[in-house]
């Protein structure tokens, strides 16, 4: 072998058993890992991976450090995402040891049903957000849903569907997480986000009240005539003073089934928690 | 002085890495679509850069050309860059867990990038003392990052755009990336 031969090999050998050595030395004597990163990372496996921040904190990995630090996290405020899936729910309980509460997780709906006939073509910036800034959007409702599709770009789970006849966004309850991205995501604030177990919402977000010509713009807009209220018995439905439309109990969702025959556009929808008469048998 | 800030802003205007050196396209594409990972990833490479030209100028300086081995620059380079992001990589991770998850993915994704072998040459190539290749190297990466930022911008102002449909995603970006190039050729009369 030539002394170049026997060069290049030695140095190479000398560079890699250098730099081997430095590494190996590195990994001894740099600080070791916080052992609760193991932990967290563990609890990150039982969650659904969505980074939606519907916990309030920015991502899985996050909510599962708030988790391994302090495990009353976990039990006051579950991951809405996962609440509503049982098994998954029941497997994470097991690992922790816990039991969580406010198991009931949050599904949000459209108030709107899209019948608002278009005012104009809109040929503009291809987001709601865009239509939205021109006139209030190119629909006769100025509440109403423009249809493009804001919110089907950050639904993580891709729940939701834009009926292309009736211009309007379709939440499907069976695959949305709960996670509110959509609701920051509506410019006409029309998105909001229910308990899973209420059983009606309003198809409407009409607010104008007492702006007569507004009555007409929708065949499916809300009059005002309070008939809901009238008729539940149980306060099932109460009068949004602000908005001026119907609100529904939150707090234990309970069935308007009268207000739902009742109202005179039929705009008090049912939803996929809607099991009929339960609260007036 | 006035020598490095000459080599400073040739670096990251004038021999502009990406756009008119063609190095370290993948990140380019690959990391520009929104601003803030294209911001991490500029300042990831920038580190690694760095400490990439301050180690390899001695050990060519130093070991190479005493035994006359400058033909093996090209695999002892690689070796010794490839530790050098694993040592980055673990040093980080274990002293500030924060911006470990900031740059995290884009650490191991740097080791592959022909950007950081592509500055240790040039230095070499051009003859750069100690100080001049790490002012070269800052350079470099300030320009890197400067490029991705930019294209971020850009694409993120694309998104909202209506393009034909067969130009919808990468195409668009190409073609704007020609023009952003156009744009830096603007610098070459600046420096020589």
């Amino acid at each position: 072998m030539s002394a170049q031969t026997m060069i290049s090999v030695g140095l190479l050998t000398l560079v890699g058993f250098v730099a081997g050595t430095v590494i190996f030395l590195a990994s001894k004597f740099l600080p070791k890992e916080d052992k609760s990163l193991e932990e967290v990372a563990r609890i990150k496996e039982f969650l659904p991976g969505a980074d939606c921040g519907a916990c309030g904190y920015p991502g899985c990995f996050a909510y599962a450090q708030a988790v391994a630090k302090d495990q009353q996290v976990f039990v006051n405020r579950p991951c809405p995402t996962l609440a509503p899936d049982e098994e998954g729910m029941r497997r994470l309980e097991d690992y922790l040891g816990l039991k969580a509460n406010n198991k009931v997780g949050r599904k949000a709906v459209v108030h709107c049903t899209g019948e608002s006939e278009a005012l104009a073509d809109y040929r503009g910036i291809n987001t709601c957000q865009g239509a939205a800034q021109v006139a209030s959007g190119h629909k006769e409702c100025p509440y109403g849903c423009l249809g493009l599709g804001d919110c089907v770009a950050v639904c993580p789970p891709g729940a939701i569907s834009i009926n292309n006849k009736r211009k309007i966004a379709i939440i499907d309850w069976e695959t949305c997480i709960g996670c509110g991205l959509c609701v920051s995501a509506c410019p006409q604030n029309l998105i909001e986000l229910m308990p899973a177990n209420m059983p009606q919402y309003l198809g409407c977000n009409y607010q104008a009240a007492r702006d007569i010509v507004g009555r007409n713009r929708c065949p499916d807009g809300c009059i005002h005539c309070k008939i809901c209220v009238k008729v539940s018995q149980e306060g099932e439905v109460s009068w949004d003073e602000i908005k001026d439309l119907p609100a529904f109990d939150k707090e234990c969702c309970l069935t308007a089934t009268a207000a739902i025959e009742k109202c005179p556009r039929h705009i008090i929808k049912k939803t996929a928690a809607y099991r009929g008469d339960v609260s007036h048998p | 002085m006035s020598n490095l800030i000459a080599i400073f802003f040739g670096m990251a205007l004038v021999n502009n890495l990406v756009l008119v050196k063609f190095l370290g396209l993948c990140p380019f594409f690959g990391v520009s679509k929104k601003l803030g990972s294209a911001f991490s990833m500029g300042v990831a490479v920038l580190l690694v850069i760095v400490v990439a030209s301050a180690v390899t100028w001695p050990i060519f300086h130093f070991l190479l050309i005493p035994y006359g081995a400058e033909f093996m620059r090209t695999v002892i380079f690689v070796l010794v860059i490839a530790s050098l992001v694993q040592i980055i990589e673990m040093t980080i991770k274990r002293t500030n867990l924060t911006l470990y998850n900031a740059l995290g993915i884009y650490l191991p994704l740097i080791t592959t990038n022909c950007a950081v072998l592509g500055i240790t040459f040039i230095n070499i190539d051009q003859a750069y003392t100690f100080s001049e290749s790490i002012i070269a190297a800052l350079g470099a990466g300030a320009g890197f990052t400067l490029v991705l930022i930019i294209m971020s911008g850009i694409r993120e102002r694309l998104d909202m755009a209506d393009p034909p449909l067969a130009f919808k995603g990468t195409p668009i970006a190409f073609i704007t990336a020609m023009f952003l190039g156009l744009c830096f050729l603007a610098f070459r009369g600046i420096i020589r």
